[in-house]
């Protein structure tokens, strides 16, 4: 079901999404809270009667929101995210807030308090994260439309693992108003669907400034969903060869180069781009360390003090220490260690801002070599999707893990539109291709996507279980 | 041995806007507990900061009125440590770039000016209130997210005095040109000192102690004059002065250990990166400059030069702003500044203490005293009915009407008093006799009768005038 099959259908849509939803949820894992009463507010709207998920960071008044974090168990924020105000406003009706890694600090879900997430193309195997819930109710067919966040490629990761199309807009061009962050200066608002025609027509709905967001761009909102044609000829794709040359996986690399010179037969210009490998390399240490700096401070209001699981204490200081020691798991604990360590002003210089200049040196890079391309074009992962067992072990410091699996964090150093769709498929599992775009080309990255689906005629992909 | 006190203030003011630095909830600083505050003053999660255009708008008055330079890119950073007085678990502030640097402000000691230097004013937020009961604690969150700025002195007082002058002037500016409330008493304006004792003449300075809880400015003064002979006493001993925040006790009058230093408290500041950098352009800037209320300075000069007020009386207009204020409102309705400025400073002044009133609790407006001040200067009545007219308008009267019901019109009409004059003089021979025996107080007998018998309304001038004429004429 897309979303223009959900508009056709309408009550129906709602009433079979939420069955869909009920049954599924067993063997997924996907939902966090089942939202039974929620209706459609605008029967005219954009998206009426769409039933839609909503990763568990987004504040909905009445609603649990726990970012999937102990020490919001218990926290119903009492206001809407400006996003969802925007989703009601066109008539979507909520259906569930779905799983995620704990306060999204993760890419693989497997840190959510309800347990791991479970893809539906193989439930042995991981979602990815950390919008791991929204992801996999896309793909399973519970909704055709399901709201995610992405800080380093939480969105369009598991898009690719779970074969849906993930679109991470520029910086500012949704509202984080309402939405619980990770690291502000890299979290974007984003969503799946399960075509291109359908990302760009949500993009319409959720776009726009917003004054409680001082991030968000008064960029003029376009009509993206009409926006779409294009000739194979007038585009031009940038090929990250560095990606492309430490994949393992032949099957992987073979399938990615096929339909690039497809693109190419169909009149398509192709670039290749490198990027200087080094940077490459750095990009992940440079998004850790930035992330968590920016996470230690935006976490530190979870203090059981005003919401949330407060734990009691003998003073003030004691019921925050003891609510924060019990709230949150130790590999969030790992990850404030890491940001506090990057600020001590003794460490800053060397770490903090040492990571700061990198991530503008990436950012210059990247922007020169945009400047002659439409988008960048990549695998979005080596890999199909892990399994959940062996998900601890993979080695982090590969030149293969740390650029293949890492490249995407550059559309969030740069706060450049970003969308991953299936390229095809290994072994019966989705793989994913990434295209990136200039900051507020929206129109050109989804034509450029637009290209890619009709050229794979991968769409509307629903594996239900 | 001769010593002398370095002094550095460190103020926070909260500006008087209408919401808060980074929320749009309002706030009233006599606002019942917890009824100011919306989801980001209590940092609730998904929380942005949207900064306050008025807060800006009043660092830059402030900044201009001390002549700092300003900074037009306007950038914040945070601040962070754990207390459950601060939501956010960080306070944005301006560590980094403050919004003015380098300004000064002066002070007149004993007839001498001085320039004392203002090395930053930044602007932060406040935290929640916090009470402490035996048992429980209480946080009231109105506070949290009030917008502050921290004007921060260059060590240039010395002296008790100049840093109580210092206080002072700053209180008196920055509530003049209504960046602040600027009231010690209600927490709007408070004050962190910094001081030191070394030899007079010695180039290096002493181990800096620093006070807090100065609620008022005299017991600034207090505090740093039993400072100075605490740490005069320790240095004489040989003993050390150790780094430590000491604490005013308004009980004992002098000042208390709270917390020796340990090493300082690693903030870990970096860019608030939820705030891009605003860039404020030099014609807004120029804008808001021009728009400024009159400093106080100004106004000083500008009351004895342009209306001939003595340098007492227009001082003593200034030392409060209430009064002031009156003053200016109640000037654009009357052109004698004087008599509007002796009305305003002993009559009104005098029966307000009297009814234990001040000008914001009484009915009294500047328009009517303005009444009262034309009714007498166009002599339509006697001084002495107009301090009967302003008693009735405090209490909310119309001047003009009390003078119609009371039929109080002064009489200046020459044939009506000469009538009285006359008719008094043949009642009293005795005082014409002894006028001209040579008591001159007779004459003022005779001129109280006068006004006696026209029940007040004759022209007291006239009255006496008339008099005058008439004894030497018999």
């Amino acid at each position: 079901m897309n979303i223009s099959e959900a508009k056709k259908l309408k009550e129906e849509a709602v009433i079979k999404s939420r069955m869909m939803a009920k049954k599924s949820n067993e063997k997924l894992n996907a939902i966090v809270t089942l939202i039974e009463d929620d209706k459609c507010e605008n029967p005219n709207g954009k998206l009426a009667n769409v039933p839609i998920a909503v990763k568990d960071n987004f504040s909905t008044s009445n609603i649990r929101t726990t970012a999937c974090s102990n020490i919001l168990n218990n926290y119903i924020a009492p206001y809407d995210a400006t996003a969802i105000k925007k989703i009601k406003e066109a008539g979507a009706v909520m259906i569930a807030k779905s799983s995620m890694d704990e306060l999204a600090m993760g890419g693989s879900n497997l840190t959510a308090n309800i347990g791991p997430c479970h893809n539906p193309y193989d439930l042995k195997r991981i979602s990815g994260g950390s919008s791991g819930g929204s992801a996999v109710l896309v793909a399973s067919g519970v909704t055709p439309l399901a709201l995610g966040t992405d800080t380093g490629d939480s969105i369009r990761k598991p898009a690719a693992f779970c074969g849906v199309v993930g679109t991470k807009p520029s910086y500012g061009r949704i509202s984080r108003y309402g939405v619980i962050p990770y690291a502000s200066s890299l979290d974007h608002v984003g969503y799946f669907t399960t075509n291109v025609q359908d990302a760009a027509l949500a993009l319409e709905v959720l776009a726009g400034r917003d004054d409680l967001d001082m991030t968000s761009s008064y960029e003029e909102v376009l009509e993206y969903s009409k926006l779409l044609d294009y000739e194979y000829k007038d585009l031009t794709f940038g090929v990250i060869d560095n990606v492309v040359d430490v994949l393992s996986d032949l099957e992987v690399k073979e399938t990615f180069l096929k339909l690039i010179a497809e693109l190419e037969e169909k009149g398509a210009k192709i670039k290749h781009i490198h990027f200087d490998n080094d940077l490459m390399k750095a990009l992940f240490p440079t998004y850790f360390i930035i992330a968590n700096a920016e996470a230690t401070a935006n976490h530190s209001n979870l203090d059981g003090v005003r919401f949330g699981v407060s734990k009691e204490g003998e003073s003030m200081e004691e019921v925050m220490i003891n609510s924060r020691t019990e709230g949150f798991s130790s590999f969030i604990k790992k990850r404030f260690v890491v940001g506090s360590y990057s600020l001590f002003e003794k460490n800053q210089e060397r770490v903090f801002k040492k990571a700061q200049k990198v991530r503008r040196v990436v950012c210059e890079s990247v922007l020169k070599e945009l400047s002659k391309v439409d988008v960048l074009i990549a695998p979005a992962s080596g890999k199909v999707a892990p399994y959940i067992q062996n998900e601890e072990k993979q080695d982090e410091l590969t030149d293969e893990y740390l650029i293949a699996e890492n490249h995407m964090v550059i559309a969030n150093f740069a706060g450049l539109p970003s969308i991953t769709l299936p390229m095809g498929f290994k072994d019966g599992l989705p793989l994913g291709v990434n295209l990136t775009a200039k900051a507020f080309d929206e129109v050109g990255m989804f034509k450029c996507a637009k290209a890619f689906e009709d050229l794979t005629g991968l769409k509307d992909l629903v594996k239900e279980v | 041995m001769e010593y002398q006190m370095t002094i550095g203030i460190e103020i926070h003011m909260e500006l008087n806007t209408k919401t808060k630095m980074f929320s749009g909830a309002p706030y009233h600083f006599k606002a019942e507990a917890n009824t100011c505050v919306n989801e980001v003053d209590l940092a609730l999660p998904g929380t942005l900061p949207a900064v306050n255009k008025e807060a800006v708008k009043k660092a830059i008055e402030a900044c201009t009125a001390l002549n700092l330079k300003i900074d037009p890119l306007v950038r914040f950073d945070r601040k962070n440590y754990y207390y459950s007085d601060l939501p956010k678990g960080y306070q944005i502030t301006q560590q980094f770039h403050p919004i003015g640097r380098d300004g000064y402000l002066t002070i007149l000691d004993a007839n001498e000016v001085k320039k004392i230097g203002i090395e930053r004013i930044h602007m932060e937020e406040d935290t929640a209130k916090q009470f402490h009961l035996h048992d429980l604690s209480l946080i009231d969150f109105n506070r949290a997210g009030v917008p502050l700025i921290e004007i921060v002195s260059r060590p240039d007082m010395h002296t008790a005095k100049e840093a109580a002058l210092y206080v002072d002037k700053l209180r008196q500016i920055m509530s003049y040109i209504g960046v602040s409330r600027a009231r010690m008493d209600e927490g709007s304006m408070r004050c962190d000192i910094n001081v030191s004792l070394s030899l007079k003449d010695s180039k290096s300075l002493g181990t800096k102690v620093e006070i807090k809880n100065l609620n008022s400015i005299a017991n600034i003064e207090t505090a740093l004059n039993y400072e100075f002979e605490r740490q005069k006493a320790l240095l004489e001993n040989n003993e050390e002065i150790m780094q430590e925040t000491r604490r005013f006790d308004e009980k004992s009058q002098t000042t208390v250990l709270m917390r020796q230093k340990e090493g300082s408290v690693d903030y870990k500041y970096f860019p608030e990166p939820n705030i891009f950098p605003i860039l404020i352009k030099e014609e807004e800037i120029n804008t808001i400059q021009k728009s400024m209320k009159e400093l106080p300075d100004v106004k000083l000069e500008r009351y004895q030069n342009q209306m001939g007020l003595s340098a007492y009386d227009a001082s003593n207009l200034l030392s409060d702003k209430e009064l002031s204020d009156f003053f200016d409102e109640a000037i654009s309705h009357t052109s004698n500044a004087k008599l509007l400025c002796n009305m305003l400073l002993s009559e009104v002044q005098g029966l307000l203490s009297k009814k234990n009133e001040s000008l914001s609790t009484s009915k009294l407006t500047p328009q009517s005293l303005a009444k009262i001040v034309e009714l007498v200067d166009t002599k339509t009545i006697s001084s002495k009915q107009a301090k009967e007219v302003l008693e009735l308008a405090l209490d909310g009267e119309d001047p003009l009407k009390i003078v119609k019901d009371k039929g109080m019109k002064q009489n200046s009409s020459e044939d009506e008093i000469l009538k009285l004059v006359l008719e008094v003089m043949d009642e009293n021979p005795q005082s014409i006799a002894d006028f001209k025996n040579g008591k001159d107080r007779a004459m003022g007998f005779l001129v109280g009768q006068v006004m006696k018998k026209s029940k007040g309304q004759a022209n007291p001038a006239l009255a006496s005038k008339l008099v005058k004429e008439e004894l030497a004429k018999r």
